[in-house]
């Protein structure tokens, strides 16, 4: 039975369960719903509850499990001769997997009966041919131990589905039934309900929280097995940034100073470009501009924020790169080389991160209590007097906090300078200059043909490892900022 | 009026500092000031009573074009500060607001150090030649607002550390410090205990030897105490003023004496 069969079918227990645990509810008080310790609605999501959670919960879990045990078994029946010395018992196992899904399909298409498609004694030539025609990739030749080990694989999964399809529907039963059971008018279905509801979030927030610990988890691991093979003080201390794809390791340079010094002047460019203009965008839509002309500027100010970096990396690459050329290039002062360069990248960052600061500004400056800006005008003050010792004085923690995000968004971003600032890595203090960063090497490294397993490719981790701590540094700082500054009026 | 006491008469004879006449003010549609005439004089406290929403604080700071700052705000009439207009467009509302301090009902220390706190004003309107002269304002300032004593060991820590009524008498001596010659206050102890009060209270009447004081209350009792001339201000209209004896004893409008006796409000 496919699986959406099977959802739909305990949504409709569930269904059933909630009507009949109503209607139970209110026949249990002689339809005056006063009698009800709840509202019959709430008799009727227990049951409901009750009939889809656990049913729901089961299926996921033993879909998890499933495959597990079925490869193990069939792994196991393989004896060690059907394994080639080339080859090795994953690579056969997925061999099995492959001709269990084609004799699924050739089935599936007519071109072989159930009953030949079971048999272990069926001729090899046939099922070959057949699979052929439905269509399927024959890597090796099938053989016999290979087929057995296939139909043995179709079996078990078989099994499992009608297993657990059964499992399911007989648990949403129960859970169905329990749950009308349960409707007398005393029960507090409330109580049950809000437990419930209570569960489920718990459970939603769990499995973000588990996502992210995976994430740092594998993070984590694969740092650590590349500096089995990469020394860690080469990688932090290393001056010169050479992976080489064509030999083994050992022949490569993996030095992350260069990478850093690249993302740190990028972000420095970026972030003189947008602090200033960021901050005063934010004084004037706050401060001094009109409803009217807040209205329309603070929306088109965070269009800004709505453009896909791709977009401003475009920007970078085919407008700011050649306008640049033509004051610092060749025919003009003579500094630059390219295009693509530090400055560019920069430019084009800060441009991003205007909308970032400005708005966050923008809500930290109306933060500061009226009562601040009546007691400096009330002693005679201008407003940009007050603005400049009063009104950013007092925010001025919040706007580090602001400033300080937009700059682990910086050092975050990959497209701007995939595009605007060159790929070279490079230790220069001349902002025309191409160079790049951690974000932009980590894509380059994965996406050669290089093996998974080599340190060029697993020197992507460490540098996401290196780019997350830094940055999360930086966010704990800024929300400890931030938090510090709150303080002040509550 | 001849039969108030001599010290009182006295009194009535200090020059007019504000005259305001046919004041209408309006917050968009809303009538908040419909139109008032009132003088106030130099060297007096001077009491705005009314229940709530009655227009005490809008016509308070009316007198510093404090509404200004306030977008929906219009205000109609003549106001004059010493016989001249202050909605004149020649006047620059921050130059008046540098000779009428206001002081607000909740104390509003700025996020700076006790020192900074009364040096703000001086500072920015160039009062004080050096240093010396500067510290010399600020202590003055803080010992008229009776807070030296309390504060002159911690001049640099910040003044948002101060308990309430310290943070009041602070915003007090800040007001002071810019040598303004009406001092506005808005309910300037509502937000005060018993003995903070009565430590703002006094430095009022000491303040009466050189300043015109206008102040807002709720109180009737600090109205009869502080204060030597009474306004009454009812639903944006001023239906009685005079001297606060008067008022208190024997109100000649209904609803002053409604309000007194706690009728209405
Ligand atoms: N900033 C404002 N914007 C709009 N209406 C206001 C504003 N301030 C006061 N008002 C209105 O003006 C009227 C008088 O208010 P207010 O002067 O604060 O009264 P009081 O100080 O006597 O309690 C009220 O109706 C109030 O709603
Ligand atoms: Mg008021």
């Amino acid at each position: 039975m496919p699986l959406q069969w099977l959802f739909l079918i305990v949504l409709a227990i569930a269904t059933l369960g909630y009507v009949m645990g109503r209607r139970r509810a209110l026949a249990a008080a002689h339809h005056d719903r006063r009698r009800l310790h709840s509202l019959p609605s709430y008799y009727g999501a227990n049951a409901g509850l009750k009939a889809f959670v656990p049913a729901f919960l089961f299926a996921v879990i033993w879909l998890l499990v499933q495959p597990l045990v079925v490869t193990n078994t069939v792994s196991n029946m393989l004896g060690a001769d059907v394994i080639p010395d080339t080859s090795s018992r994953g690579l056969v196992m997925s061999e099995v997997r492959r001709a269990a899904d084609g004799l699924d399909a050739a089935v599936a298409q007519g071109f072989i009966t159930k009953d030949r498609a079971r048999s272990a004694d069926a001729d090899l030539n046939e099922v070959t041919e057949s699979l052929k025609s439905a269509g399927q990739i024959i890597t090796s030749e099938l053989t016999r131990p290979i087929l057995n080990a296939a139909q043995r694989y179709r079996a078990m999964t078989g099994a499992g589905a009608s297993i657990m399809s059964g499992l399911v529907i007989l648990i949403a039963l129960a859970g169905a039934l329990w749950g009308i059971w349960q409707a007398k008018a005393e029960f507090r279905a409330r109580n049950v309900v809000e437990q419930g509801i209570r569960a489920l979030l718990i459970a939603a927030a769990s499995i973000a929280i588990l996502t992210t610990l995976g994430i740092v988890l594998s993070l984590i691991f694969n740092t650590i097995e590349f500096f089995r093979l990469y020394p860690a003080a080469d990688f932090f201390l290393g001056l010169n940034w050479a992976p080489s794809f064509s030999g083994r390791g050992g022949s490569s340079d993996l030095g992350v100073l260069p990478l850093l010094w690249g993302t740190l002047y990028i972000s420095l460019v970026a972030l003189s470009v947008a602090v200033p203009i960021g901050l005063f965008a934010a004084v004037y839509l706050s401060e001094y501009a009109s409803p009217r002309a807040r209205g329309i500027a603070k929306p088109l100010l965070e269009i800004l924020a709505g453009i896909p970096t791709i977009v401003y990396g475009l920007f970078a690459l085919l407008t700011v790169g050649p306008l640049l050329m033509q004051v610092f290039g060749e025919d003009g002062l003579g500094w630059m080389q390219a295009g693509t360069a530090v400055m560019t990248a920069g430019l084009v960052m800060g441009i991003m991160l205007i909308p970032f600061v400005s708005s966050l500004s923008d809500d930290i400056i109306n933060a500061v209590p009226q009562a601040m800006r009546d007691g400096s005008y009330g002693l005679g003050a201008t407003q940009s007097e007050t603005i400049r010792q009063v009104v950013l004085p007092a925010a001025l923690p919040g706007i580090v906090g602001a400033i300080l995000l937009a700059a682990s968004r910086a050092i975050g971003e990959t497209m701007i300078v995939v595009l605007g600032a060159g790929a070279a890595a490079r230790l220069s203090l001349n902002p025309f200059d191409a160079m790049t960063t951690v974000t932009a090497k980590i894509v380059s490294q994965l996406t050669g043909d290089a093996d998974f397993a080599s340190p060029e490719a697993l020197v992507a981790f460490a540098l996401g490892m290196t780019l997350f701590v830094i940055t999360l540094a930086l966010n704990v700082f800024a929300l400890y900022v931030v938090r510090k500054y709150r303080e002040q009026y509550e | 009026m001849y039969d108030s006491p001599i010290s009182e008469r006295q009194l009535t004879q200090q020059e007019i500092k504000f005259s305001a006449r046919g004041v209408q003010v309006y917050y968009g549609d809303n009538h908040a000031i419909k139109g008032v005439d009132v003088d106030l004089e130099d060297k007096t406290v001077t009491a705005f009573i009314g229940p709530s929403g009655c227009g005490k604080s809008t016509f308070l700071r009316c007198l510093n074009r404090m509404n200004d700052t306030i977008d929906i705000c219009r205000v109609e009439g003549t106001i004059t500060l010493d016989d001249q207009d202050i909605y004149d467009k020649r006047v620059d509302p921050v130059q008046l607001r540098a000779r009428v301090g206001m002081v607000f009902q909740k104390p509003n220390p700025f996020p700076k150090s006790i020192y900074d706190n009364v040096a703000y004003g001086p500072r920015i309107h160039g009062m004080a030649r050096n240093r010396d002269e500067l510290d010399s304002i600020v202590e003055k300032s803080l010992r008229r607002a009776a807070i030296w004593d309390e504060v002159k060991d911690r001049l640099n820590a910040p003044g948002t550390g101060l308990s309430g009524g310290q943070q009041q008498r602070l915003c007090i001596a800040r007001a002071v410090a810019t040598e303004p010659e009406v001092l506005l206050m808005d309910e300037p102890c509502s937000a005060l205990d018993p003995i903070a009060t009565a430590q703002v209270e006094e430095l009022i009447d000491e303040l009466r030897q050189d300043y015109s004081v206008v102040i807002v209350t709720h109180s009737m009792q600090q109205a009869a105490r502080v204060s030597q001339k009474t306004a009454f201000f009812h639903l944006g209209h001023l239906v009685e003023f005079g001297e606060t004896s008067q008022i208190f004893t024997n109100p000649e409008d209904k609803r002053t004496e409604s309000y007194i006796t706690g009728r209405i409000g």
